[in-house]
């Protein structure tokens, strides 16, 4: 019950060239959490809809628990589906939203009286019951539409940027009631976002999205430690990594030597690329004397533009001579720097992850070292 | 000082002006409301006193002998059937229009639309050959199905406008819960779209109400005459009671009046509809 | 494999599915009744204006005879025609001025507005033909109140039967179908008047822009394309005026009430001449000078717009 296949799922429109969709293909196992994440446009929603039974599907086959999809209508697929606009009957009763797809399935009065106090006992929804939609707080619309797909009880939740419509305080909170949702249900959700951070701290796996096609499906902590791209690099993780472009030059010891601003470092690099992306996380900077002792490290001099102190950490904007673009360090919460300050910052060659100079594409991930 | 007495003086000339054009507008009404009181021979003697005793009675005479019993029930009926008709197909069409994209969308609303300026002339005879042809001449169904005809594009119009407003999730939710398109129309549509519903029906039966040329043309039978035919028919007597006939006209207003009292808001907003954009 | 038969294929973004068997059902009953009872009427109209069409009879093709006839020989016609368009031409105007003045009055937020509006509305709810007998009486030359009040104020010899002589009772005939519209024209301007953005006023008070000047710089410009769709109603609805002729005068005296609408309801209807085909060809020219009129009427005024901006 409740695996999603989607094997090289398309969705044209018209005669656009363009697929908005493309050659999509995932195996979303049974209980589990798959996030689609990606920028607006890159057809994270489109492919939801597809599964949903909303769009049709121009190429490629969706099966779920091994049957084929394509053709069959919405109502028959067994799914249910939280929307970002909620998408609440406006003329009914939150009892009424929440039984209307139970009537449609022929459930006796009891079951569905049953079901539906079950669903608003867990979401808190028991006093709202009489209520029409109009009548609520966004929060508590927001679990209607939850609730309404509970009650089903279907093979797979879907759900389509649920959270963006709170503020954020509430959206803290619902993602961890989501959470829990899922370990208490175990039930096979699909969950669509552009926020990075929902992912990360949802998903079992997440599929990241990009211009309609798969960039890089995995564990949340694999994909953010081991991006298939630079794409996927630039999108997950906030501040964003550091991407600075350096000339390759190959060593005799099987390790190359890339210049990142004054400092030389050495590095794994596949044979054949003469340019290299370089790309370091802000969280892999440090001050001296923070840097753990196990830290691969290379010096590099910069000067402070901006220090942003947020409490628990400390955001440097930085200018390194010989790079082009800003450098963002994110650095302990005791730094005593200002702007203007030169500083001398540690970098954990480790982490540091190289791509492609041309195609963005990660050379031989994981590899690197100092 | 002077500014404001300046600006009273103005306000009174405009609050006088108002009350004029006030009395201009809504006097006549008020006149044939008080003459439908009023005895002929009290209305010739002073065309333009109050009622003196109010002879109720008369209205019970003008709908008995007068007829106007009959005409009334006709256009009851004849409004009615073709509200209850217009509503249910034309709040189709426009669901239809509104939710799903389908090839010559464009073409067959525009072609539905555009009839909206056409001057009946252009159908009416015709009309009056097919529905003789159809044996629904100087019948009332005949007549509905020219008034279904003839107020669809302006119901099709309000209520367009209206469902293309429903956000499509609501849609896609109902489908997600497992119910059919048709379903989805009955239960999801049509509920949502009362308000825009109600002024379809408010003003098409005012409109239908007050209708007089496709009636003229395709009703004959006395018995069969809706109210405006009725009152036509006693104006063109030589001898016109013209009491009596303020009493008829009366039987005539009132429905409007009452519905106008009660949704004033709604039929405005019917009427205006086609004219703001 | 193919995606694109079935009952689910492809289609703009959001409005995904396409059941084909769905939209025929909802689409179907207005389109029968749309076609049965508009579109085949209109095109059999066109096609019975080439022929003579009596009762009982097969029809006979007579080619262009009937227009001929209608454009190079009757006069009653023509004469109706002349009625019909004088109509159509100031009444959009007249109405739609005394609307404005209406509207302003109320936009300066007199009390009791709210009254006014609803009280202005009152005559479009009545028919014609109510409206029709009720002005027949006020027009009475004995006793109406036309008179009476003309009477009153000294001017005895303006009091005349004012829809019984040919130099009056079109004018009298415009004259109530503006009492009777423009209240309603007041209301949509109300209306689009409430939806300017307040700022624009403000900022014209303080700039101590006149009256006029607000009326005439700011807020006619604002409203206008109201206005043009106004006017359209307006030309549009006085082209095809029947029932208020019908009732009052029969388009007497003289001819000179003759609409276009009342000719053709003559000649089909009322005259036993029993011939359907030339009353068709008038309405068929005169659906197409409706048409030509909106048309006209909508680029004339659009293009007015382009030139003052």
């Amino acid at each position: 019950m409740g695996n999603v296949k989607l094997d090289r799922l398309t969705k044209r429109y018209g005669d656009a060239d363009a697929a908005a969709v493309d050659d999509v293909s995932l195996d979303i196992e049974r209980g589990e959490f798959m996030v689609l994440l990606g920028p607006s446009g890159c057809g994270k929603s489109t492919t939801l809809r597809m599964i949903a039974g909303l769009e049709p599907i121009t190429g490629g086959t969706l099966s779920i628990d091994g049957e084929v999809m394509n053709r069959v209508p919405a109502r028959d697929r067994d799914i249910a589906m939280v929307f970002q606009s909620y998408a609440l009957y406006p003329h009914m009763t939150v009892f009424d939203n929440l039984a209307f797809g139970l009537k449609r399935r022929g459930f006796a009065r009891e079951e569905i009286d049953r079901r539906v106090t079950d669903a608003a006992g867990i979401l808190g929804l028991a006093p709202y019951l009489a209520r029409k939609p109009h009548a609520l707080s966004g929060g508590q619309r927001q679990r209607v539409a939850l609730g309404r797909a509970i009650v089903r009880d279907p093979k797979v939740f879907l759900f389509d940027e649920p959270l963006s419509n709170l503020d954020a305080a509430l959206r803290v909170s619902m993602r961890n009631e989501l959470v829990k949702l899922h370990q208490r249900l175990g039930t096979t959700m699909i969950y669509v976002t552009h926020d990075q951070v929902e992912a990360m701290s949802m998903g079992s796996r997440i599929c990241i999205m990009q211009d309609g096609r798969v960039a890089q499906v995995g564990r949340p902590l694999d994909v953010y430690r081991h991006p298939a791209n630079t794409f996927v690099a630039s999108f997950l993780g906030s501040p964003q990594i550091n991407l600075v472009e350096s000339g390759v030059t190959p060593g005799e010891d099987g390790r190359s030597t890339l210049v990142v601003g004054g400092a030389r470092i050495h590095a794994h690099c596949p044979p054949g690329h003469s340019r290299v992306i370089v790309g370091i996380r802000p969280e892999d900077f440090y001050l001296p004397g923070e840097a753990p002792d196990d830290a691969v490290g290379a010096s590099l001099a910069a000067r402070v533009l901006a220090v942003e102190a947020l409490g628990a950490e400390t955001v440097l904007l930085l200018d390194v001579e010989g790079v082009e673009k800003d450098v963002t360090a994110r650095v302990g919460r005791s730094a005593h720097t200002a702007a203007g300050d030169l500083v001398e910052l540690t970098v954990d060659t480790r982490a540091m992850r190289l791509f492609d100079a041309a195609s963005g594409v990660a050379l031989d991930p994981g590899s690197t070292t100092g | 000082m002077t500014t404001s007495i300046r600006f009273d003086l103005k306000h009174g000339f405009l609050v006088v002006a108002l009350a004029l054009y006030t009395a201009f507008a809504a006097g006549p009404f008020l006149w044939v409301a008080s003459m439908s009181l009023r005895t002929t021979t009290e209305i010739s003697a002073e065309p333009y006193a109050l009622p003196d005793t109010l002879h109720f009675s008369k209205f019970a005479i003008a709908w008995t002998d007068g007829n106007y019993g009959t005409y009334f029930g006709n256009s009851v009926i004849v409004v009615l059937s073709a509200v209850a008709v217009l509503t249910v197909i034309g709040a189709m069409a426009a669901h239809c229009f509104a939710r799903y994209r389908f090839p010559f969308r464009r073409f067959l609303y525009f072609l539905v639309f555009s009839t909206i300026i056409f001057p009946p002339q252009i159908t009416i005879i015709a009309l009056f050959q097919i529905l003789v042809e159809y044996g629904l001449f100087n019948t009332r169904t005949g007549l509905v199905l020219a008034y279904v005809a003839f107020q669809l594009p302006i119901t099709v119009y309000i209520l367009e406008s209206f469902f293309a407003r429903i956000p499509s999730d609501l849609y896609d939710a109902a489908r997600m819960d497992g119910y059919s398109e048709w379903e989805i129309f009955w239960r999801i549509s049509l509920p949502v779209a009362m308000p825009a519903l109600s002024t379809t029906v408010i003003l098409n039966t005012i409109l239908l109400w007050n209708e007089f040329l496709y009636a003229v043309v395709l009703i004959t039978d006395d018995d069969k005459r809706t109210l405006p035919l009725g009152i036509q028919k006693y104006m063109g007597d030589q001898l016109i009671d013209i009491g009596m006939l303020a009493t008829g006209l009366m039987i005539a207003i009132v429905p409007v009046v009452i519905v106008y009292v009660f949704f004033s808001e709604k039929l405005i907003q019917g009427m205006t509809a086609g004219a703001i954009k | 494999m193919e995606h694109t038969a079935g009952r689910l294929t492809s289609s703009e973004p959001g409005l995904g599915l396409r059941p084909v068997g769905a939209i025929a059902g909802f689409l179907a009953p207005a389109l029968i009744i749309y076609f049965a009872f508009t579109a085949y009427p209109v095109v059999r109209t066109i096609w019975n204006s080439f022929f003579q069409v009596f009762p009982n009879r097969p029809d006979e093709f007579v080619g262009w005879a009937n227009y001929a006839t209608l454009l190079f020989e009757d006069r009653f016609f023509h004469r109706a025609v002349g009625n019909t368009l004088v109509w159509a031409l100031i009444s959009p105007v007249v109405e739609i001025a005394i609307a404005l003045l209406l509207a302003l009055a109320l936009y300066a937020r007199v009390p009791g507005s709210r009254f006014f509006r609803l009280a202005w509305f009152t005559p479009v709810l009545m028919s014609y033909v109510v409206v029709g007998i009720i002005w027949t009486w006020i027009f009475n030359f004995d006793w109406g109140i036309a008179n009476g009040m003309l009477r009153a104020v000294g001017l005895d010899h303006w009091a005349q039967a004012w829809l019984g002589h040919p130099d009056t009772a079109l004018p009298s005939l415009i004259f109530v179908t503006t009492w009777m519209w423009a209240g309603f024209n007041m209301v949509v301007l109300l209306a689009a008047m409430h939806s300017l953005p307040s700022e624009v006023l403000e900022a014209a008070e303080l700039d101590n822009c006149g009256w006029m000047a607000k009326l005439r710089y700011i807020v006619i410009p604002l409203v206008r394309p109201t206005i043009l769709n106004l006017m359209v109603l307006s030309f549009v609805g006085k082209m095809r005026v029947f029932d208020l002729v019908w009732i009052t005068t029969r388009g007497g005296p003289l001819w000179s009430t003759e609409t276009v609408s009342t000719y053709v309801y003559k000649r089909a209807f009322n005259w036993n001449t029993f011939d359907l085909g030339y009353p068709c060809a008038i309405a068929t020219i005169w659906f197409v000078v409706v048409l030509g009129g909106v048309l006209i009427l909508t680029g004339l005024l659009r293009s007015r717009d382009k030139l003052e901006y």
